[in-house]
């Protein structure tokens, strides 16, 4: 169904003038003018949401390359996908990515490409003329320059999500298309937030999203308040048990269990880098823990089993927001 | 009553009072009155009606944790008694001779590089690298001619250490920069700076068994630590089969590190500031300072685990951060004092 609506939008792109890119196109990009002279023909993606948003936008012929993998692909582009190379499940090489002759490279994190790149700096790619892009939602409400997956400064929204889309449509001269999957995007959100208003769920309802953790009894990584999941339980009217404003804080099991979430959220993953990464894993330990299987969410069977994905600021949280509205229309409360 | 029996009663009362201390203070506060009835209702069947969560922070995290921390710091300060004592080098320490270089290599070649993957959890990789590490630094050090006599051996060892130590820190590295993101360098920090969030009742006995083990390997060769103190040859004169003698003790240590690192991670300091401290308090005569030594290892680390919960609120630091925080200016005041 999904895929017909963009197929129809995109039809009534080609023939709406109004929205067309007028080249060169020059945008502010993550603190740096970014300068189009053209659509690009060759993209590199590093990072999911950076793929799955050109998959989205139906550009996946533009592609030329992907890296850095959380999640399976969106089911939907699971054919198109097994077609172009990727070129690393994590970090792809400078190299790598260079050696794809792209004229775009489209990034989720700036850790990868930014002033401090692991992958490499924009201006090594600007020097060879290859453009590069950062999604919004890394950088700006972020603060980069701490280092490691560096710190929120203010809370996502999903805003930035739709910034990112509407830009990189705008860049690929596909800006209806952008527009279409953004309204989509929007409509979902509104439906997930008025299905969980329609609930009346009691007030002060806690949760908590563990992430994984470094071995499976040790302090977990868990949602602070600023990141995608910190939005999800704001727009749904939860509370996170945890007050930290860091994107994901290892807290104490102590702590979550004192505080007695009455919802639980558990990332599914395809790696398996930690044992708790594996959300059998993860359910047998709070099943199991004399002290977390005491917590009212684990006792009352109120686990939500969430793509990793979704709770990284992409346009997956959206996905993520609805799953979990759903979930919570499952339960009771008392 | 002698003195003697007198001063073992207070420092067993003193780690009574700290285990009590590491069983009521964490990340949560919970009021001392719930601290004492979990405690009663489940050494005497008390059934006071307690909070169930509270009582399981108090019964099932915080108290084997206070243990297995008690277990790890007499551990580790012995380990710094019999390695001092053996290689006659006041700065022999397990954490100097690449124990927590190879834990930190086997626990990344788990949780990155996929060794084992399934089979082996990151602790066991940590534990395996741990003694990889120091077999490969005393053999190092065994195979630097000259060892065995003289005074070259007491610096052979620990050249051999940072050898060991730089090789493996920089496999962790390699492993790393090849295919870590922040979350897997922070998860590997547990293993360099040791932690104690995941141990549980389980973790007890292991923990207690071989550490009490080691004392009493530890206390049955006190003589033959006496002598190692002035050489091997000494030892040798003074009729004690040098080889085997050392074999035992390296044995014991090797098993307690691994035991230990394989539960909390590579925790650095205790095995080479408390020896060093009970020398100053109790003498160099290894009857009296091994269980000195294994008493305020003990005390010490607990503290210094409470410290870690509590010194920054809402965030739990590595317990090694705490020990090296304290450890190392302890350790200055100590040089300084015994220069003068």
């Amino acid at each position: 169904m999904k895929c017909m609506i963009l197929a129809v939008a995109s039809l009534l792109g080609a023939v709406s003038a109004s929205a067309q890119t007028h080249y060169p196109l020059q945008i502010e990009n993550c603190g740096r003018k970014v300068r189009f002279e053209a659509a690009p023909e060759r993209a590199v993606t590093i990072g999911q949401s950076a793929t799955e948003i050109l998959y989205s936008l139906g550009l996946a012929d533009r592609v030329k390359g992907t890296s850095v993998w959380f999640n399976k692909v969106l089911p939907r582009y699971a054919e198109v996908n097994a077609q172009i190379p990727r070129l690393a499940d994590n970090d792809p090489s400078f190299e790598s990515v260079v050696a794809r002759k792209p004229d775009l490279v489209a990034v989720q994190y700036e850790w990868h490409v930014g002033p401090n790149g692991v992958v490499g700096t924009r201006e090594q790619f600007a020097d060879l003329g290859i453009n590069t892009y950062i999604l919004p939602a890394d950088c700006d409400t972020k603060d980069n320059s701490t280092g490691g997956d560096g710190t929120r400064v203010g809370a996502f929204d999903p805003v930035q999500v739709y910034k990112g889309i509407r830009q990189l449509a705008e860049i690929f001269d596909v800006a209806d298309r952008g527009e279409t999957l953004v309204d989509d995007l929007q409509a979902t959100e509104a439906r997930a937030v008025a299905r969980a208003k329609a609930l009346d769920l009691p007030k002060g309802l806690k949760a908590a999203f563990w992430f994984s953790s470094a071995d499976i009894a040790l302090d977990p990584y868990m949602a602070g308040q600023l990141g995608a999941p910190g939005y999800m339980m704001r727009a749904l009217g939860l509370t996170n048990v945890v007050q930290s404003d860091e994107e994901w804080p290892t807290v104490g099991w102590e702590s979550i269990a004192k505080a007695d979430p009455d919802v639980l959220v558990i990332a599914k993953m395809d790696r398996r880098r930690f044992p708790a990464d594996d959300v059998e894993e993860k359910l047998k330990f709070l099943r199991s823990d004399p002290v977390t299987r005491q917590m009212k969410a684990v006792r009352e069977g109120h686990i939500v089993v969430m793509d990793a994905h979704a709770m990284s600021a992409t346009l997956r949280t959206i996905y993520g927001l609805d799953s979990l509205s759903d979930a919570l229309a499952g339960m009771t409360f008392q | 009553m002698s003195r003697k029996a007198l001063l073992w009663g207070a420092g067993l009362i003193v780690l009574a009072l700290t285990l009590l201390a590491g069983a009521a203070i964490g990340e949560t506060r919970l009021p001392l009155a719930s601290v004492a009835r979990v405690l009663a209702n489940h050494l005497w069947q008390a059934g006071y009606p307690v909070d169930r969560i509270d009582a399981g922070i108090i019964w099932s995290y915080r108290l084997p944790r206070a243990i297995v921390a008690a277990s790890c710091g007499a551990g580790l300060a012995l380990t710094g008694v019999v390695l001092q004592a053996l290689l006659r080098n006041p700065l022999a320490d397990p954490y100097l001779m690449g124990l927590s270089a190879g834990a930190s290599t086997g626990a990344v070649l788990v949780s990155i590089a996929g060794f084992g993957a399934g089979a082996l959890s990151m602790s066991a990789g940590a534990l395996i690298g741990a003694l990889a590490a120091f077999a490969a630094v005393v053999a190092l050090a065994h195979a630097i001619p000259g060892t065995a006599r003289g005074t070259s051996g007491a610096a052979a060892i620990i050249l051999a250490g940072i050898a060991g130590s730089q090789m493996f820190n920089a496999l962790t590295a390699f492993i790393i920069a090849r295919s870590a993101n922040a979350e897997q360098a922070r998860g590997i920090m547990f293993w360099l700076m040791g932690n104690l969030s995941g141990v549980r009742w389980e973790d007890v006995l292991p923990a207690v068994v071989v550490t009490c083990l080691g004392a009493l390997v530890c206390l049955w060769h006190r003589h033959a630590l006496d002598a190692f103190t002035f050489g091997a040859e000494s030892a040798a004169s003074l009729g004690i089969n040098v080889p085997k003698t050392r074999g035992i003790l390296i044995t014991a240590t090797a098993v307690m590190i691994g035991v230990l690192v394989s539960k909390v991670g590579a925790i650095g300091f205790v095995g080479l500031v408390v020896p060093h401290a009970m020398r100053f308090l109790v003498g160099t005569r290894h009857q009296r300072l091994v269980p000195a030594s294994a008493l305020a290892g003990a005390v010490f680390l607990v503290l210094a685990d409470i410290v870690s919960r509590i010194i920054v609120p809402g965030q739990v630091l590595p317990i090694g951060v705490v020990t090296a925080l304290i450890g190392a200016p302890a350790f200055a005041l100590i040089l300084m004092r015994g220069a003068r």
